[in-house]
């Protein structure tokens, strides 16, 4: 497949107040591909990854310069409507967060403050997104029991589910698998795979070894910097820069 | 930091380059023994190779674990993928030294043809190599693998050489046909032992670049 560049970073800079958190950002993420972030704590990843749906509006005191687009398109600029944004751009995060509602409503949720009200559309969209999410026939026969009644892993498909019943283009995932045993991460590791061939998929994690399982292009960050980004399998059998070599292997600090 | 890893990846390299020791001395002796007719070397050549077989097991049990345990990336994956190769190369050169080892027992009870000092010079060349692939090994040393690869043509034309001088003495003298033919298969084995040496090298430059430089023409017609 071509890559088609989907979100594209140019000389991009983030500031906390007066904390310079990223430094000249300059990357590309490709459609149907997982981007990996990867570097130490406060190395600038998870923030890079809120920039690319504004989740750092949220902040006071922030500011952002530099171009940041999808499609071609200026997310920062002032006439893009955020809400349409994030509709466009979903995101799970590290801790699973279902709302307190029945499963079904979980997945719902989105397509409802969307103000979608045919039921037929919104069931068979449900369906969809828990089949995608490999958890439809867990919870087939129980989608009005509460999205709190599932194990840690299960939720954290339901969140998935959530995310792309609303048919976003690119999912976010800070550190999906964290919180989850072994077999549940497995498992979030494999939906990856199956999701890239319908998003765009940029994941921060801290684990090396699902970085390289599951992505197609990782970006090291370090202090606020772009080290290096290239193919996964590249980075991980030759990187090239020294900082990239020690921090993969274990030699950092 | 120094991990538990690297920790690992010395004791592989030790045991490399105990096989790498080893070796040398197997292919020395091995030479020694045909160029003096010393059966007392050749037979320590044989003996000798049992060590060497037990360490090629080690090596692959350590990578395997290593493989499997550490998960390791980018400079340790290529060490232990190289050691891996290494090994195995360091093995059948072993080999080819019992080989040798077992002509020169055979040929030292009949009468010497005169082909003493080919096989002396071409056997210090082909150690030679071997010496400088496990130095630049040991070293890291890009520059002297590459030196070593450039060395196998010279083995190369001696073996020609030596395969032609000896066809030429086996015309002349039938009832040397033996003792030539099994002189024939002792040149081949140094030349393979040259080839091997390549080898190695080849693992250097793959452990310190990442890029495999084997089968060259193939990559250059790409």
């Amino acid at each position: 497949m071509a890559e088609t560049v989907k979100i594209s970073s140019r000389n991009l800079n983030f500031y906390y107040s007066d904390f310079h958190a990223l430094q000249d950002i300059s990357f590309d993420m490709h459609q149907h591909q997982a981007t990996a972030l990867i570097g130490p704590s406060g190395c600038g990843k998870s923030t890079f990854l809120r920039c690319i749906n504004r989740m750092n509006d949220l902040i006071a005191g922030t500011r952002i310069e530099g171009s940041l687009t999808m499609d071609g398109q200026d997310l920062n600029d002032p006439d893009h409507d955020v809400v349409v944004l994030r509709r466009r751009v979903g995101m799970v995060f590290q801790k699973p967060n279902p709302f307190p509602k029945t499963i079904y409503e979980n997945v719902a949720y989105g397509l409802r403050v969307n103000g979608v009200r045919d039921r037929d559309f919104i069931d068979a969209r449900v369906e969809e997104s828990l089949k995608l999410a490999a958890l439809w026939d867990e919870v087939k026969d129980r989608l009005d029991q509460s999205g709190l009644s599932l194990s840690g892993g299960q939720q954290q498909r339901l969140c998935i589910a959530r995310a792309m019943a609303v048919e976003p283009e690119v999912l976010l995932m800070d550190e999906p698998a964290s919180a989850l045993d072994p077999i549940a991460t497995q498992k979030i590791e494999e939906l990856i795979h199956e999701l890239k061939s319908r998003f765009t998929i940029v994941i921060v994690t801290h684990s090396m070894q699902q970085a390289a399982r599951v992505s197609d292009r990782t970006a090291f960050f370090y202090m606020g910097r772009l080290i290096e980004v290239g193919p996964t399998d590249k980075l991980f059998t030759r990187p090239e820069n020294k900082q990239t070599e020690d921090y993969i292997t274990g030699r950092f600090g | 930091m120094y991990t538990h890893l690297h920790e690992e990846i010395e004791t592989l390299k030790l045991k490399v380059l105990k096989m790498v020791s080893l070796t040398e001395d197997a292919v020395e002796k091995s030479i020694k023994a045909y160029v003096n007719k010393d059966l007392y070397l050749a037979e320590e050549v044989q003996d000798g190779d049992v060590e060497v077989n037990r360490l090629e097991v080690e090596i692959d049990e350590l990578a395997l674990r290593l493989l499997a345990l550490e998960q390791p990336v980018a400079g340790d994956l290529r060490f232990i993928l190289g050691c891996m190769r290494i090994s195995v190369d360091l093995e059948r050169i072993a080999d080819e030294a019992v080989n040798i080892a077992e002509r020169s027992i055979m040929l030292s009870s009949r009468p010497a043809l005169p082909f003493h000092e080919n096989v002396r010079e071409m056997g210090s060349k082909a150690l030679a190599m071997l010496r400088h692939a496990a130095q630049a090994f040991s070293s890291g040393n890009v520059e002297a693998a590459l030196q070593v690869c450039s060395l196998d043509n010279e083995v190369d034309v001696l073996n020609h050489k030596n395969m032609r001088e000896v066809i030429e003495y086996m015309i002349h003298d039938t009832p040397a046909i033996e003792r030539s033919v099994h002189t024939i298969i002792l040149i081949r084995r140094l030349e393979r032992i040259g080839d091997l040496a390549t080898n190695i090298a080849e693992s250097v430059v793959f452990i310190a670049r990442g890029v495999n430089i084997k089968h060259k023409l193939y990559f250059d017609e790409r």
